[in-house]
């Protein structure tokens, strides 16, 4: 059972202090900076990719890394064992941080978009799209937060995540490296920007089924993975 | 009749490698100050931990408010108590006055319970500043603020000492005090043994995982002291016995005019702790 009184104190506390947290400001502007160094180079008008990498780079950094940082943190200065000790359950707990991520999250996006501008695409397939990859990105960046002992040390954690989700999909389709094309090939970040170049080109859902698919399959594999890190994690040694 | 509160019976503790608890009984009175006293690594932790339900124990039976505290994470039964522990954090980047904020809410009180409570630990001008701003005396005094928000039915201090640093123990102390009066049961672990003279309705000495003594501070002084008295003349101070030869030497003393002190030797709690465990409470 959720407290609605607890978990809207979790999130008012959890936006106060991300505020004025460099950790967690950087990942979150780190996005918009990227945002901001495309926008100056002039990009072909029919390669999407100046307008879904931004998109791509602000959900997944800020979905997983704020999330992980938060998190993490939270065992780093011991506040999570008072946390635990007051009638905060650790889903509240959990589900306060979520919801703070979504929000920073939304405001990246938000700011990328008003960057970057929007693909010319069917804005419902787009959100429904974007809220699949946040959700498989912040269940990674919850297990990287309950794997890491320090805020640090989730971006350390972290890292593997960072190269290989989110750099694969932007650097490796340059590279002419088929072995390595064939995992990114199904990674839910290159499905993401596949369906999107799809969307456009076509419009339809169908052309965007198997997309929607493998991302549902990420949702629900990584969520999987969080319920296993969360019932595995104990708060309190 | 008063009700046991704290009820542990041949409690054990295993870690991986070391037996922390082999086997310690007691009970803790509803509205008592009972102080856990003991040596570096004795158990104390392990004992608070194990009581608020941070920890599990490996044999014996715990009860706590008739819950047993290693299954009843419920919201319900940590409601009503509060740890102060060496190792619970606060969040730096935010006001002390925010930080206790939050836990009103969890706890669901009024919020003008973290004004009050800034009061009773001594910072009431500092609700404004960052907790990362604070000495480490002062975050300790927060820290204990929070523990007391939700005024609980059973407060645990580990280890209270440096929140009790001489320029604030006595708001501090009559803080505790206050609270026990209106019904607050205390446990506290310390080795400091001044501390526990001052405010321990009893207290029970552990040593090495293993009580050695469960009583109020009086009866032990009473039951191990050595019934000496020290007298102090112009040549020097000695130690007198009580007995009828140390008496015909005291008041031959005192009609000579020679008597310059006397003291009783009652043996501190230190003291006894050592006579029973052969090691020193520091
Ligand atoms: N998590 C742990 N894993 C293994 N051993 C532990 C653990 N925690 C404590 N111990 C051991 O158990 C014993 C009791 O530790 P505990 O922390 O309860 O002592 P304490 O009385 O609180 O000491 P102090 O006065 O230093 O706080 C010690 O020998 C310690 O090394
Ligand atoms: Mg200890």
């Amino acid at each position: 059972m959720l407290s609605m009184r607890r978990f809207k104190a979790m999130v008012a506390k959890e936006w106060k202090d991300g505020i004025r947290n460099p950790h967690i400001l950087l990942n979150a502007g780190m996005p918009i900076l990227l945002a901001l160094l495309f926008a100056q180079k002039d990009g072909d008008p029919a390669d999407l990719t100046f307008l879904t990498v931004p998109i791509l780079v602000a959900i997944s950094i800020t979905g997983a890394f704020v999330q992980a940082a938060m998190i993490a943190e939270e065992k780093e200065k011991n506040t999570l064992r008072a946390l635990m000790l007051s009638p905060a359950t650790k889903l509240e707990v959990l589900a306060g941080k979520s919801a703070t991520t979504v929000l920073f999250a939304l405001i990246v996006i938000a700011a990328c978009i008003v960057i970057s501008g929007v693909p010319d695409v069917n804005i419902a397939y787009l959100a429904i799209l974007s809220v699949l990859l946040l959700m498989i990105f912040m269940a990674l960046g919850t297990v990287i937060g309950l794997i890491a002992r320090t805020a640090s040390e989730s971006s350390i954690v972290g890292l593997p995540v960072l190269l290989f989700f989110i750099f694969g999909p932007i650097f490796v389709p340059d590279l002419d490296v088929p072995v390595l094309m064939n995992v990114i090939r199904w990674l839910p970040s290159q499905q993401y920007v596949v369906a999107i170049t799809e969307l456009h080109r076509d419009g339809a859902f169908g052309s965007i089924a198997g997309q929607m698919l493998n991302l549902l399959a990420w949702t629900a594999l990584t969520g999987a993975l969080c319920f296993l890190a969360y019932g595995r994690q104990r708060f309190d040694k | 009749m008063k009700q046991a509160i704290i009820k542990v019976e041949n409690l054990g503790k295993q870690y991986k490698k070391k037996q922390a608890l082999k086997g310690i009984s007691f009970e803790v009175q509803q509205g008592e100050i009972f102080g856990f006293l003991g040596p570096s690594g004795s158990g104390k932790t392990t004992t608070v931990k194990i009581l608020t339900s941070q920890l599990i124990h490996t044999t014996g039976r715990v009860q706590v408010l008739g819950n047993d505290p290693g299954r009843s994470r419920r919201p319900a039964f940590l409601a009503r108590i509060g740890v102060l522990t060496d190792n619970s954090g606060l969040y730096d980047r935010l006001s002390v006055l925010d930080n206790l904020v939050l836990f009103c809410r969890l706890y669901g009180v009024s919020e003008k319970r973290a004004g009050a409570v800034l009061e009773a630990v001594n910072l009431s001008g500092d609700g404004k500043t960052p907790v990362g701003k604070l000495s480490k005396g002062m975050k300790q005094r927060v820290t204990l603020g929070r523990a007391i928000l939700h005024e609980p039915d059973i407060l645990f201090l580990d280890e209270p000492t440096s929140a009790l640093d001489p320029v604030n123990s006595g708001r501090i102390r009559e803080t505790l005090l206050e609270m026990n009066r209106r019904g607050t049961t205390i446990f506290l672990t310390t080795h400091n043994m001044q501390e526990a003279e001052q405010l321990c309705h009893r207290v029970a000495f552990l040593n090495n995982g293993e009580l050695s003594a469960l009583d109020t501070p009086q009866a032990l002084r009473l039951r191990y002291g050595d019934r000496t008295i020290t007298v102090t003349t112009r040549e020097g101070s000695r130690v007198i016995a009580q007995n009828e030869a140390g008496a015909d030497e005291v008041s031959a003393l005192m009609r000579s005019g020679e008597l310059l002190a006397i003291h009783s030797n009652e043996p501190t709690l230190g003291d006894i702790f050592v006579q029973l465990t052969g090691r020193g409470l520091e």
